[in-house]
Formats: C-alpha cells, structure tokens, sequence
C-alpha cells in the first residue's frame, strides 16, 4: 500500500456463540482456518483491528461450560478448561501452592483487569515468543488438548508451539484443555521477569524455573524455559540433564547458562536490544538458580 | 495552618461528575447528519508527490468525497505557521497526512481510505538534527521565506532553521579566562510524547449564517479561536468553540490542534457536521509530540565556588512542523541556566526542521530538558571543585531583589525563594544522612538532587477576565475561560470564590461546558499560568461584586459602603453581625417593605493582564519575559539495580517556594509530575527507523510509567512565600513539579554507580551499555556473586 491506514473499526466477521463443545466443534470444521476461536478476546481482538488476522467467523467459547472448568485431581494434577480466565487460576490455592512456577507467571502477565479476561489457553494459542504462561507450562511438561469433530489428541506444550504466532494445531482444532501433571515432590518454581516498567508490561525476557531435590545429584530436576529470546517460548533440555551430575553448584550453573545461551536467539527490537537480552539471560539465569538451589535468598 | 476557611485546604475537586460518569467530552459530541472524516497517511519520509488516485475510494459506498492537499492553500499555526492543512507537493514525514476521505460511517470512511493510491518521487530524508544543519542538506521547507511567523521568530530561509534565538550576557570569553574549573559536555534527549490520555477528536459544523462551531479536545478555547480565524481569514464572531472536559493536554493540546480539518471539511460539505476522531496510532502520528534536544555546554567556576561563565549551543529537533516549538527555542534560551547567577552567558539555539512527527508544547517548555543537562553540568562542576552538591547549588542560587537574571532585569524583591527550596530539600531528602545499604550486592543506592525555575512563556499582552453571577438561592456561577484538562484551576478558582464570599465552595458552580461566545476571554491554559492570571482577574471580578454588594448593603442599613463587612454569605454594619443581609437576598437587587427595588442583578467582572513584562532584544535577549517564576527543587533516592540494570527511585522530595490554593490538588500535581518526570528520564521515547518510521506509535511500546511505580515515600512542601500580585500569593505550578526529575535521577545513578548517563532515556540497555563503557568492573563484580 502506497497509503497509511490506522484503523479504529473491526472488519466485517460472523460472531457465533456456541452453547456446547460439540457445537464450537462442529463450526471449526465445518469453517476451519476462516474462524478463529474467542476466548478472552485480549490478543484477538487487537489483532483483528489490525489486520494482522482477518478470520470470517469468529467463535465465542466463553458460553461453553465444559471448558470453564478448572479441576485439580491429587496425583494427576491440573486440569484447565480453555475459557479458563487468568484471574480464576490466579485466585486458585492449589495453583498457587503446587503449580507455582504457573501462578507466578500468570500473576505477572498484563496487568489486573485484563487477566479477568484473558485465558491460558489463549495466551499459548496466540503463540507469541513473549508468552509468559508457555515456559511455565514448559517446565512443567504441561500437555495441550486439541479437540476436533475428528477427535481429541494431546500434543506435549514443548511440541505446540511453531513459530513466531503460529501452531502445530490443525485448522479444525480448538485447545479444549491444558493439562499440568503433578510437578515432583517439594518442587519449587519461579518465573521472573523482566520488563520496562513494574506492571503491565510484554517481557523484554521471561524465565520459569522449576527445581526438586536441590542438595540431591541424583535426585535433583532443574528445569528453565524461556519467553522473548527465541522465535517460540522455549524450554532448555540440557539444562536438567546438567543438573544430574555430582559437580559443586557454582560449577553447574555455569554450564547451565552455557547450555542456555546456546539454544537462545534473542534479537534488537523496540523492547529492548539483543545485547541486553543476553545479559538478562546470562545474569537471570543465574540468579534464578541461585534462588531455587537454595544459594541465595 | 491555613488562616483561610477554604483557602489552603485540601478541598474535593469541582468535577467529580469524572467519577460518576456524567462529565462530557469531545469524543461524546455526535450531531444530527453528522459524517466522519479519516486522514491518510504518507509512506513516505521525505518525497515528491506526484499523482493522488483516489477514484476507488470514491466508489465506496457511504463515500461522500476525498479531498487532497491541492484544495487547502491555508497555512495554519501559531508562532512559525508552517503548517499544512493536508501534504501539498511533498510529504514532510512517515505518516503525513495526504488525503482526507469523508463518509457517512467511519467504517466507510476506513475502507475507502484503503483504496487511495499515491504516486511519490522519494527525495533525500534527514533525521538527524545536525546533518539537517549542513550546508548540503535535503531542505524541508523551500518556501519557509513566504511563511507568516510571529515578530520574535527568526526563520533562515534557504536552510532548515526554523528559528535562531540568542542569549548575550556580561563577556563569556573574559568569564573563561577567570574560571578555575570548566566542563564541556553534551546532552541529548529523543523526540517523545506528551501521552495524555485522551486521544484527539474535533466535530465541526458550519451554520447557515456562516457561523463556525466546533467542538474538540484542546487547552485553550480561545486560542483556538483566534487561531482558527486567523489561519481561515474568519471573524472571530463567526467562530464559536466549544471546551469540555479535556482528557489531559500536557501542552500536546496548546494552541490549535487539527480543528481547521473537520472545519474546512464541513465548508466544503456545504456546512454538514463533520467528526474527525483520532486512535492512538494517528494520535501519535498526526498530532505533534515534542522535539528532540542536544544541548552542548561549556560552563565555568571559580574555585570559590561561584559559576562564571555558560557558554551554549542548543540545537530543538523540531520535526517536519516547528509552529510551537520556535518558542520553546525561546524558553530554553532565556531560562539558562536555571536559577543561577551567572556573570557571562552565551547562548545560540536554533530549531530544527527534520523528516519525523511535528513537534509542539510539553508540560514545562523545554526547562526540563534544560535542566536534564544543566544539572548535570553544576553536579560535574561541584565534583570537579571538591564540593557538595547541594551547598554548590546553594552559593549560586538567584537571590530576588539582587541578582541580575540571564535576560539582565534585577529579579523582583518578591520573586520567592530559590534557595531555601534548595536547602529543604536536601534536608526532605537526608541528603546528609548515611544511605541505606540494600541485601542485595548487586543493589546500589545514591543521591541526586535539582533546582529549577519557571514562570510562563507568553506575550506580554496575554489576558485574561472573569466573570462572577451571583444566583437568587445566593449560590454563585464563575465564567471563566480557561481549559479544565485535569489540572483543576477551577476548582482551586471556586475556592477563592468561596473565600471571598464566606459561602461553602459546594454553591459555587463553573460550568464544565465552556464556550468562547459565552464566558470571557483568557489567552490560554498554557505554562503553569492559569491559576494566577486567570486567578487575578477573578480577584476583581470578586471585588468589582463586592463593591456591588456593600452598595446595596449600605442603602438598606442607611451606613457609607466602607462600613458595610461581607462574611458567611452575608452583609451587615461592622460589628454589627445579628443585623445582616444575607447574598441571596440581594441577589437580583433589593426590594424595600413598600416594594421599591434598587440595583438588579449583582454580576462581577474583573480583567487581568501582565505588567511588567516586555518584548526580548534580538541581539541579547534582553528584557522581561516573565510574570512570575516560581522556584523549587527535587531530590531522589534510587537504587540501580545491576542484575537487570533498572533504576527505581526509592524515595522523592521536593519544595516549592510558593502557596497554593488546595494542597490536594498541588500534591496530585506532585505525585503526576513525579511519575512523568520518572518516565521521561528512564522509559518514554519515540523511536524510528532508518527510513523515518515510527515503531512505537502505541502504549503497548511507548511505556508510560503506571501506578504501581509510583515512589512508596514522596514529600513535598510549599513554603508559602508569595508574589504580592498574585491571587492569596499562589503562583503556578502545574509544569513544576515535573522539572527536576530526569536531573535528579541521572545524578542519584551517578552517585549511585559512578556513571554518567548524558542521554535520556536511562532504559535498562542504555545503562548496560554505558556501565560496559565507564565501568566494566561493576558487572564483574555481580558475575562473581552470581556465577563464582
């Protein structure tokens, strides 16, 4: 376009409300790549103005009952309905208390009334490499249920994810559920991050951490995953292999942050320059280790 | 303690109709046939235009006509009046708006707008500030000779100077050669936004008596008036502006904003309303931000400590349109170097024209840029003489009714109180006081501190007037023309009102609709003056009603009118309390037992305007441009962290030397100026691309700070010395409290670290960067404590 164009008005779509999953189910296939599921609506609707997805039916899941349910089953863990809102797992106790690493990302992710609207499964169905719910779920090997009339199928999250905003889902597939296994006994999580202001902000770096058994080589789970420093939220494998072996801890965060600098990509953009994306990984990185091994407070 | 019953205290705002969602704005206006108008965009920074095809656009349905710049020869602004209404031949920057579509929805108006097809010869672009200075640079305004500007702008055609302002005081290379210590420096500050929170929106019409009537989000009714006229060749009798409620203005909504779009639309559409309403994107692109700054500085000390010498070169990136920002050029000059003595200064600023988003007004008018460097320049001049800040600070400060200010007029006797602000400050601060060592190694704190000065920049000939109706149940209507945008004048008006009267300020009613053609003029709602100019001619309208009063009063007590006291809403003999009148009585005049009737209604006016004020010498800058300045400074506290490089200010103090009305509303000034300051010196900038293209145009990327970094601890004081003309004392504030912070927090990192940061913003990858530069050791060190 030789002109430009900042839109205040949405484009013409279909806006359908199903009142049951078998109904939402039956719209996707029967339109596909064309409709586009509305959960909390918070990125959607920013895109649709501008442009950046021009899908010709929208369709509402907020009046589906079966995926508003959030239920924790001791031993299997979590299950979270993908109308879900961001603030009913922030209020949960159980998430809070078992699923940490989850509620300390949701917690900080937007700010207070947008999370009223705003839903898990959205937050990973937008794919965005800023996502600050993906590395918790990362490192929690949550697992992403996809529903089609054709069926339903479980996709591991560090499987979901393709690209910058886009998917392993087929076109006629909805996420139904997120399922978050039982973390490991006495585990402790974090997400930091980092942003440009103290609220309400999009991560410049977004790290989730998961530990178990700090003082036990053998025992020990050490797990990071990562927002904004790749094309995809990313989980770093190697780093839990790493933290197996029987070395002084020092010695093992260091190769940790090697490990993690080796699978990140951060690049310059308007949040902030690649340089000091690989600093907040390095001097992040150690600092959540240093904080889940128990070296710090 | 106030001795005052109203006066001085913290009374509830007149318009918490905000609150209750009754208060009407702009954006609320829609009129009976109205149609919508959307502006297009140039993607172009700097180019020829060559053919506009818009014939698809027209096919729209709901389309009702495209107009292009071809159409509007006006030029419209204020102090450079170099603006156009819509590109003609060329396109000045990205995003320039270069065709307006006008449609019966704005939906319509949206798709059509898609359709138009523009045809450019790209030209040469420049961004940067100096290479638009060289000889050869691609010039922006060929035809700057022919534009109209104001008396005491100096354009150069043939260049890209907007405008060059000089500033000639004592013989700075004597002053050099006298210096004991010297620091030269530069400074820089990017374009940013003033980033209110309403987004700009004007429905015009145009009445079938040729009356223009307009309805839009700005500060000053009746700047946008007299501009409106001018800029059309209207009378003013024909143009009628509305002011609502305006949703923040931070001076982005000073003088006329795109009032002459809907306007001339409407003229074209044989006078049928016309809205344009802008998103935040075209807020960002077709409204002006505010210029960029380098601001390079030679300045001199003896080792006594006293400043000598100020040697500078200022240069205002002032954007494809420079109509505001030739007079901030003015501001910066003759306010340097901030509320000093100095001996011998030297100063040449020059605006700019460059290829990005025009520039305009922001809240305090280039002195917080100023003082960003200046500031910077006394901490390095009082390091350099082995010295503390503040008592540097202090040995320099102005002392009214003895120094001689930068512009060579004595400062007057009553001027306020530039060095105890100082002096208490520093003490808010603790500035004495061991700071507080936090757990964290990687946590450092430090100190920073500022002074600053400001009056407004106007003409010497900015009035203002006020009326005042006194109501049958005693209650009291004030007309005023100034903007209300969240500042809250009138509210602190009201209070004066209800002093004066002795009547609660709940019966004091100010329109929240205000209309040029229905309350009396003011010049503008700009640079911290609204309360006491406007507050002045209140002061009169108030005794002009008064004198009405004990008139009245004195023909029904049979007494001389000096006799007669009005308190509690009431007029009686003096000391005579239990034989009174009460206002509302006498409202529309007295009526006698036998039913004569004297006087009639009781209206008060009162008109105010500058004295003492007067036209600069181009040569030196000599004269008066100041009605008042108020003094103050600012301190912080902050802590730098080094694991993430960000800067939280931990604590903040600042006083001011003037009274204030309503301590509530000055603290909301306070904690406002703080949280804008904060951002100005650590997150706001506008950033663009190499080919001129902004890539924040959004509150998503442009980071305002929000309300969970406000400071946990804030003092302020106002230490109450006031200029005897002004109303109860109070001069301005509003920019004030905004003017030290970006100074203040710069210095505090440097205490805190020992790096200087010389451009703002601070943003977490500046500081790395910096830190890597100045003082690699300090990332060595977090490394070791993290890694081993």
């Amino acid at each position: 376009m030789s002109v430009l164009v900042f839109r205040t008005t949405l484009p013409r779509f279909e806006y359908l409300r199903p009142k049951s999953l078998g109904e939402a189910l039956e719209l996707k296939a029967k339109y596909g790549g064309d409709a586009m599921i509305l959960a909390g609506g918070t990125d959607l609707l920013v895109d649709i103005r501008m442009r950046a997805k021009k899908p010709k039916y929208v369709i509402d899941i907020k009046g589906v009952k079966e995926l508003s349910e959030l239920k924790y089953v001791e031993g299997r863990g979590l299950e979270i309905g993908s109308a879900v809102t961001l603030s009913e797992i922030e209020r949960s106790k159980v998430v809070k208390e078992k699923f940490h690493v989850l509620w300390d990302a949701v917690r900080q992710l937007a700010d207070f009334p947008l999370r009223t609207r705003a839903t898990l499964a959205g937050n990973i169905a937008n794919a965005s490499p800023a996502s600050d719910s993906a590395p918790a779920l990362l490192v929690l090997g949550a697992e992403v249920e996809l529903s089609s009339t054709r069926g339903t199928r479980k996709l591991p999250i560090k499987k979901f994810f393709k690209w910058v905003k886009q998917t392993y889902m087929e076109p006629d597939e909805m996420i139904t559920r997120i399922f978050v296994p039982e973390p490991p006994r006495d585990s402790k999580g974090m997400y930091l991050k980092f942003t440009r202001i103290s609220v309400e902000d999009l991560s410049v770096v977004g790290i989730a951490g998961l530990a178990a058994n700090p003082k036990e080589p053998e025992k020990r789970i050490v797990r990071l995953a990562y927002a904004s420093v790749a094309p995809t939220p990313v989980l770093v494998e190697e780093v839990e292999e790493i933290f197996k072996h029987d070395k002084p801890v020092k010695e093992l965060i260091r190769e940790a942050v090697e490990a993690v600098k080796k699978k990140t990509s951060p690049i310059t953009d308007v949040r902030g320059t690649a340089e000091y994306r690989r600093h907040l990984i390095e001097f992040g990185t150690a600092y959540l280790l240093n904080r889940l091994l128990e070296v710090i407070e | 303690m106030s001795p005052y019953k109203y006066v001085g205290k913290p009374i509830p705002r007149a318009d918490v109709d905000k609150v209750f969602g009754d208060a009407i704005f702009s954006f609320d206006v829609t009129l009976p046939g109205m149609l919508y108008a959307k502006l297009v965009g140039a993607t172009q920074a700097h180019a020829k235009i060559k053919h506009i095809d818009y014939s698809k656009a027209l096919q729209v349905p709901g389309v009702v006509a495209v107009f292009t710049g071809a159409e509007f020869p006006q030029k419209i602004g204020i102090y450079a009046a170099d603006r156009d209404v819509l590109a003609r031949e060329k396109v000045l920057y990205y995003g320039h708006p270069i065709a307006a579509v006008v449609a019966e929805s704005l939906e319509a108006a949206e798709n059509a707008a898609e359709l138009i097809e523009v045809e450019y010869e790209p030209l040469p672009a420049v961004f940067d500030v100096k290479d638009a200075l060289k000889p050869d640079a691609p010039i922006l305004h060929e035809r700057l000779a022919e534009y109209k500007h104001a008396s005491f702008i100096y354009p150069e055609p043939g260049t890209n100077i907007a405008t060059r302002v000089k500033l000639r005081k004592g013989d700075v290379e004597e002053g050099f050669a006298k210096a004991d210590v010297i620091v030269e420096d530069t400074y820089r500050e990017p374009l940013v936004s003033q980033a209110y929170l309403e987004n700009w929106v004007g429905v015009a019409r145009v009445k079938s008596d040729g009356t223009v009537e307009i309805w839009s989000s700005h500060q000053s009714p009746f700047a946008v008036r007299e501009l409106l006229a001018a800029s059309l060749g209207l009378p003013i009798g024909k143009v009628i502006v509305y002011h609502l409620y305006t949703g923040g203005g931070f001076g982005g909504k000073a003088g006329i904003l795109l009032e002459h779009i809907p306007v001339l639309l409407s003229m074209k559409l044989g006078g049928r309303p016309v809205r344009l309403e802008l998103n935040r994107e075209e807020n960002f692109h077709y409204m002006a931000q505010r210029a960029g700054y380098i601001f390079e500085m030679k300045t001199a000390a003896t080792k006594d400590g006293k400043l000598i010498a100020h040697q500078g070169r200022y240069l205002l990136d002032a954007g494809a349109y420079a109509d505001y920002t030739v007079n901030v050029a003015r501001s910066v000059t003759f306010m340097a170097f901030g509320p000093y003595e100095i001996p011998n200064i030297h100063i040449d600023t020059c605006a700019v024209y460059t290829n990005k988003v025009p520039t305009t007004a922001f809240r305090g008018f280039g002195l917080m840029e100023l003082f960003f460097a200046s500031e910077q320049q006394i901490d390095q001049l009082a390091e350099k003489l082995g010295m503390d800040p503040v008592e540097f600070r202090l040995k320099n400060a102005l002392i009214p009714g003895k120094s001689i200010t930068p512009t060579q007029r004595r400062l007057r006797e009553d001027a306020g109180a530039p060095a105890d602000t100082i002096r208490r400050t520093a003490e808010l601060i603790g500035w004495d006081k061991p700071l507080e060592k936090p757990k964290e190694p990687w946590k450092r704190r430090g100190r920073g501190i500022a002074a600053f000065w400001k009056g407004p920049v106007q003409p010497s000939s900015a009035a203002a007037s006020a009326v005042v109706k006194l109501n049958e149940d005693g209650s009291v209507d004030l007309l005023v023309g100034t903007g209300e945008m969240g500042q809250g004048t009138v509210s602190a008006l009201r209070q004066i009102v209800a002093e004066e009267l002795g009547i609660e300020p709940e019966k004091v009613r100010v329109s929240p609709i205000r209309s040029t053609n229905l309350v009396p003029y003011t010049w503008q709602t700009v640079g911290s003056r609204g309360l006491y100019s406007d507050g002045q001619a209140l002061m009169r309208a108030l005794e002009d009603l008064k004198s009405q009063i004990r008139k009245v009063a004195a023909q029904i007590f049979k007494v001389f009118e000096d006799e007669i006291e009005i308190k509690d809403g009431k007029a009686y003999v003096k000391g005579k309390p239990w034989d009174s009148v009460t206002l509302a009585e006498i409202a529309l005049g007295y009526m006698f037992p036998d039913g004569e009737t004297i006087h009639g209604p009781l209206i008060g006016r009162g008109s105010h305007v500058p004295v003492q004020t007067t036209f600069l010498d181009p040569e030196t800058g000599a004269g008066e441009p100041k009605p008042f300045i108020t003094f103050g400074a600012g301190a912080v506290e902050v802590e730098v962290d080094l694991l993430n490089m960000q800067v939280k200010v931990i604590r903040a103090a600042t006083v001011y030397d003037t009274p204030v009305i309503n301590p509530g509303l000055a603290y909301g000034q306070v904690y406002g100026g703080l949280v804008m300051g904060m951002g100005l010196a650590l997150t706001e900038q506008l950033v663009f691309d190499d080919h001129g293209r902004l890539l924040n145009p959004n509150l998503t990327d442009y980071k305002v700070f929000r309300a969970g970094d406000i400071p946990k601890e804030i003092k302020a004081e106002f230490l109450g010395v006031g200029q005897r003309n002004a109303p109860y004392g109070a001069k301005g504030i509003g920019e004030l409290t905004m003017l030290a912070w970006p100074a203040a927090i710069i210095n505090a990192i440097y205490d805190a670290i020992g790096v200087r940061v010389k451009e703002t913003p601070a943003t977490p990858d500046k500081l790395l960067k910096e830190i890597r530069e100045q003082k690699p050791e300090l990332l060595e060190e977090v490394r070791k404590q993290l890694l081993g």
